[in-house]
């Protein structure tokens, strides 16, 4: 167990890694780098001395830009585990981790509840299509969900807004709470909230949860023939019992590795989500940093979704094996890896559903 | 040909997929020979904006009164061509790092996992907008190329886990002792026996790079030029669509052009997996 659990916070640390060093080489070595840019731009405004737009450069991004480029790469480094990603260019009275710092937790809210209810939905619906193939709703779903998975998140943000904020003014179009109230531990503050996040959580649910009902079919269908399931039937065991008990939570296996990787495809979905909805999340800013060609909060909320999601991976990671304990166990891992592996159909359609 | 057959009695019988099918065929004629027969007439008539359906206009006009019909016709090739393009790319770097982490296993297997592992994890839409925010290209290679970057992992690791249980059959045994190369081993012997993989990957792969591109086109992040889909919404939208009465047509047709081509996709790709998968005929 022990060793399980070091084997993957290592993966996890080593990801992390590679991304920093990806994202550092990434801002110093492509075509029209933008420190160089930066600099360049300063340059052209004129008003400073070459040592202010040097100075200038080193605030933005925590590093000399003179110095050699090893130098720079430890600096670099060294700035981050001390929780130092640089400042905005487009307003260095901040601090990029500040910036994501308050962006942080309105992408974790809406990230965490959609992936919580398409999930939920998702797993039923899968579960009754392949408990009764052949009946109206397993028809009826089938359909559906095949089309909402196909349909991208961004389409259905912008139909979204269309009806329910342009001429149905039903939902608010933009921000995360009412300017008027103060944030804190009160009814008016959390109420404001959820009613605002009402319109990304649905974008991201509608789009997603065809997925996981597909997966979750795919999954269970291939449990139904096991001869555990047929001896509950044998049993006399009650279609409900044989349905939740047997095949649902078998099939479930497959589901929470997947769980995992949905994470990932949540946290990138949400740029859209968020940006139409002018959701003041991680993904809101870093299109806005994008827009605004201000490369060093870009890499921040980059660096940061990529850790959010190796963190969530972690976690997953350690959730396995209470759902299937053969994992943690090296001597029966093979067992655990030929039955717990999804197929690649169901892993294509989740990463369709899930983007 | 088997095949052919097969497929042909699977689509008559799959209404939807068959439906899909042509669907796909006829944004296929349109990418081909929809710029030749249509053109964006380059007349601006700001009085003529935001016209109903009318039979000069099918589908209306935008802010400028500008047909929308013809420009959803012309932004259907640079869509495609690089949603094909970015699929091919994808498809061959996941079957040859597939096929060969599978086959050589031992180190190669372990560090080339390790590399789709890192891919798989990180997440792909924000890599794929910071490379674009960074390389900032209008060229469609290359923008292809970008959105390939983050598709061919999972590809390479359901083609790798064919190529394990491949590399013990009894015929790669023979193609072994026979003194065969890797390269006729891999390409010869096990690349046919992937081609279903291949096939529906390749199908999934064009609708991923669509959806991406699309989004990138809506956030501004790939460079305005030309027409297409994502570029009509992002104008679409940025003119106010949301709060102009009579937009409506403007913004939802390049989005339905867009949502009625990925279903046909997906319906398509499923009828194509039952052809390859006579398991899954059986439900």
């Amino acid at each position: 167990m022990v060793q399980y659990i070091l084997k993957r916070l290592g993966i996890s640390l080593a990801i992390i890694y590679i991304v920093l060093t990806v994202s550092f080489f990434m801002v110093r070595l492509m075509p029209g780098n933008p420190m160089a840019a930066l600099e360049a731009q300063l340059r052209v405004q004129g008003g400073m001395t070459e040592q202010e737009i040097e100075q200038r450069v080193q605030t933005v991004y925590g590093l000399m830009p003179k110095a050699p480029l090893g130098t720079q790469y430890l600096d670099y480094l060294g700035n981050i585990l001390h929780g130092n990603l640089g400042r905005p260019i487009t307003n260095p009275s901040t601090t990029v981790v500040a910036v994501i710092g308050s962006a942080l937790p309105w992408t974790i809210l809406v990230v965490a509840v959609s992936l919580l209810i398409s999930f939920v939905i998702g797993v039923y619906i899968g579960n009754r299509m392949a408990v009764h193939p052949g009946s109206t709703f397993a028809k009826v779903w089938t359909f559906i969900v095949s089309v909402m998975g196909a349909v991208p998140s961004y389409l259905v943000a912008i139909v979204l807004l269309y009806f329910l904020t342009g001429i149905w003014r039903v939902f608010p179009s933009n921000g995360a709470y009412d300017v008027g109230v103060t944030p804190g531990f009160n009814w008016p503050f959390i109420s404001s909230v959820a009613y605002h996040a009402v319109l990304p959580i649905a974008a991201s649910v509608i789009t997603s949860f065809g997925g996981w009902a597909l997966a979750m079919k795919g999954s269970a269908v291939s449990v139904l023939g096991s001869e555990y399931v047929r001896a509950a039937e044998a049993r006399g065991l009650s279609d409900r019992v044989i349905s939740r008990s047997y095949i649902g939570r078998n099939s479930m296996l497959p589901m929470i590795t997947q769980l995992a990787l949905a994470v990932g495809f949540m946290f990138g979905g949400s740029v859209f989500v968020e940006t139409y909805f002018q959701y003041p999340g991680i993904g809101y800013y870093m299109v806005q940093s994008v827009n605004s060609r201000d490369y060093s909060l870009m890499m921040g909320c980059f660096v940061l979704i990529t850790t959010a999601v190796v963190v969530a991976n972690f976690l997953v990671d350690l959730l396995y094996p209470a759902v299937d304990p053969r994992i943690a166990w090296p001597s029966s891992r093979k067992v655990a890896a030929t039955g717990g592996e999804p197929t690649t159909e169901t892993v294509a359609l989740v990463a369709q559903g899930g983007v | 040909m088997r095949f052919w057959s097969d497929l042909r009695r699977i689509l008559w019988n799959d209404k939807p997929a068959l439906v899909g099918g042509i669907i796909v065929l006829i944004y296929v004629l349109m990418a081909i020979f929809g710029p030749m027969l249509v053109h964006i007439s380059s007349v601006q008539n700001a009085s003529d904006a935001y016209a109903g359906p009318s039979p000069q206009h099918l589908l209306g006009t935008d802010a400028l009164g500008q047909d929308v019909l013809a420009q959803i016709i012309v932004g259907c090739r640079p869509i495609m061509i690089v949603g094909v393009v970015s699929a091919v790319i994808t498809v061959v770097v996941g079957v040859v790092i597939g096929l060969v982490s599978g086959y050589v296993g031992g180190f190669t297997d372990s560090a080339l996992m390790r590399v789709t592992d890192v891919f798989l994890t990180v997440p792909g839409l924000p890599l794929i907008i910071m490379i674009a925010a960074i390389v900032h290209t209008t060229n469609p290679l290359v923008l292809a190329l970008i959105l390939s970057v983050t598709a061919w992992p999972g590809l390479a690791r359901a083609i790798r886990s064919q190529a394990l249980s491949l590399r013990s059959s009894d015929f790669i045994e023979a193609a072994r002792l026979q003194g065969l190369g890797l390269g006729n081993i891999v390409g010869r012997q096990l690349l046919p026996n992937v081609g279903p993989y291949v096939a529906i990957h390749f199908l999934l792969g064009i609708t991923g790079a669509i959806y991406a591109q699309v989004g990138l086109f809506l956030l501004g992040i790939a460079p305005i030029s030309g027409t297409n889909w994502g570029i009509m919404i992002n104008l679409a939208m940025s003119q106010g669509a949301l709060y102009t009465p009579g937009s409506a047509l403007y913004l939802f047709s390049p989005m339905a052009a867009i949502v009625i081509l990925q279903v046909a996709f997906v319906f398509f790709s499923r009828a194509l997996d039952s052809v390859f998968n006579p398991r899954l005929r059986v439900q």
